[in-house]
């Protein structure tokens, strides 16, 4: 009895709190996270392949990539625990994501094959609420070469990454992941570095996914700088008969580039904000290899390829559309919580160099515009007048 | 592909009509409040660390608790029944008390974090603040 009594002593404000406002039936959101729709569209320029002597490059004539991506998250668990002992507020999020790539290789001198990359998969994202975030994403994926009958081939993309707040400006991450980024099934170190505020001018070095200079200039319209990895490893058919030892109806194509460009982020309201960006793709790389030729060897980045090739550096254009639904829970001035989204923001979804630009991260506005009454009725009544 | 990019652009369309292009002013005002508490307050890193997560909380619930009431008027006043003024009364004395409860539990949560000056701090910037919106305001209608 005694301790019943003194639980209830405890927990008096909380209990009375909570019963005062669970009698007004109000349901708060339940997720930081809103349900975003991000569709992304790429385009590299066609380049003649120089070789000459090559007989494949000779067949292929010319290379280009037209790409079209849509992918999504959406919350779809989220805790959030009082410390009582040291008062921190930790929570943990677990996001749905899926992913769907339109991939046009053009070559000119073969037909035109439409490869797509398709995929749903988990992340999950611990907020230690003090100065750690923990962020886990499994990717499963199927490519495959829709233009011709030919099987598909599933792969596993995957990343664990320790992020570590030391203060507001500086930031250190430290993980692992296997990815296709570049090419080829890679087991990375992940390592990064952040110096400055996520809302505010920061550099950001994301190895091996990207490196960032982003300068917010305002609310809505914020710019960067980067350079990142864009490529991956797709099923292709050999209906153009460009592998002719054995009888494989498919090979793997890998591609992967370097850009280096500029972008500008417009944030139009809560609900869409949009992208664009260019630059030069450098280290503009195809490669095809035979999958029987580098079966043995399952847990290895291929490497008995019978064509690679390294293009001279091209023009890219990136144009993104983000849609986002739902209402938040607010995480103003969170250090931590800027940080979960961050880290979910880098990460494309689907092993993709797909990236966001952490709309959801507010940048303080400058100027007091468009205050009117209907704007602060939550705050002030006639009396204050 | 052509079809893919007709979905994108129509969907645009509808997003670009069913919303207001400029920032939701409320929004605008809660960031611009963040801002002039966060500079008046001057945390230390180790209790902003603690302090924004709850202070949002407390701002989430508040805000919850006075648009539900807000909502409640808005359906009409004038030809309400015995039952549904009764109702109306009730729910506006229901909010009054919560919002007084949840400001007791999460002021004493605050006062653990950043201590007695600080939360005393902390209600004169949001005086503070309210007072700088009016005078906006006050110079705008004159």
């Amino acid at each position: 009895m005694l301790i019943f009594i003194s639980i209830i002593f405890l927990f008096k404000p909380e209990i009375k709190s909570q019963a005062a406002f669970d009698s007004l039936k109000i349901k708060l959101p339940k997720h930081y996270f809103k349900t975003v729709i991000i569709i992304d569209s790429y385009r590299k320029a066609n380049q003649n392949f120089t070789d000459t002597l090559n007989p494949l490059a000779t067949k292929l004539k010319s290379y280009g990539i037209k790409q079209f991506n849509a992918s999504f998250y959406t919350p779809i668990y989220t805790q959030t625990t009082d410390v009582k002992e040291n008062g921190v507020t930790k929570n943990t999020h677990l996001l749905l994501t899926g992913n769907f790539m339109l991939l046009q290789p053009l070559f000119g001198g073969i037909s035109q094959h439409s490869l797509i990359k398709a995929g749903m998969g988990v992340r999950c994202i611990i907020n230690s609420g003090k100065k750690g975030v923990w962020f886990v994403d499994a990717s499963p994926f199927v490519t495959k070469d829709v233009t011709y009958e030919s099987k598909g081939y599933f792969r596993l993309a995957s990343t664990i990454v320790y992020s570590h707040n030391v203060s507001e400006n500086f930031n250190w991450r430290v993980g692992a992941t296997k990815s296709f980024l570049w090419g080829n099934k890679h087991y990375w170190p992940f390592i990064g570095l952040r110096f400055g505020k996520l809302d505010k001018v920061n550099f950001s070095i994301q190895f091996p996914r990207s490196i960032n200079l982003n300068i917010p200039v305002g609310p809505k319209l914020s710019f960067s700088m980067y350079t990142r990895p864009q490529g991956g490893m797709f099923n292709f058919s050999n209906s153009d008969s460009l592998y002719k030892v054995g009888s494989e109806s498919t090979f793997s194509y890998t591609r992967y580039e370097l850009n280096t460009g500029f972008r500008a982020d417009v944030r139009l309201n809560d609900a869409f904000n949009f992208y664009i960006s260019t630059g030069i793709s450098s280290k503009n790389n195809v490669t095809f290899y035979s999958e029987r030729a580098n079966k043995a060897r399952p847990r290895l980045p291929y490497k008995n390829y019978f064509f690679s090739k390294t293009m001279a550096p091209t023009l890219y254009v990136n144009i993104g559309l983000v849609f986002k639904f739902g209402k938040t829970r607010s995480f103003y001035k969170d250090r931590n919580m800027y940080d979960v989204m961050d880290l979910n923001n880098a990460n494309g979804v689907g092993d993709n160099s797909i990236n966001t630009g952490n709309p959801q991260i507010p940048i303080t506005p400058k100027a007091k515009k468009d205050i009117n009454l209907g704007s602060v009725q939550d705050l002030i009544d006639y009396n204050d007048f | 592909m052509k079809r893919f990019y007709k979905i994108v652009i129509l969907v645009y369309l509808f997003f670009y009509s069913g919303y207001s292009v400029a920032q939701n002013p409320k929004d605008k005002v809660t960031e611009l409040r963040i801002a002039f508490i966060s500079k008046k307050l001057e945390l230390t890193a180790s209790e902003s660390e603690k302090f924004w997560p709850i202070y949002n909380e407390y701002n989430d619930k508040i805000k919850a608790v006075k648009k539900n009431l807000r909502q409640s008027y808005k359906k009409g006043v004038d030809n309400l029944t015995d039952k549904e003024a009764e109702d109306l009364y009730q729910l506006d004395l229901k909010t009054k008390q919560a919002e007084v409860a949840i400001h007791e539990q999460y002021s004493a949560k605050i006062k653990e974090i950043i201590g007695a000056k600080k939360i005393v701090k902390l209600h004169v910037a949001e005086e503070e603040f309210k007072q700088e919106i009016i005078k906006n305001i006050k110079e705008k209608s004159d």
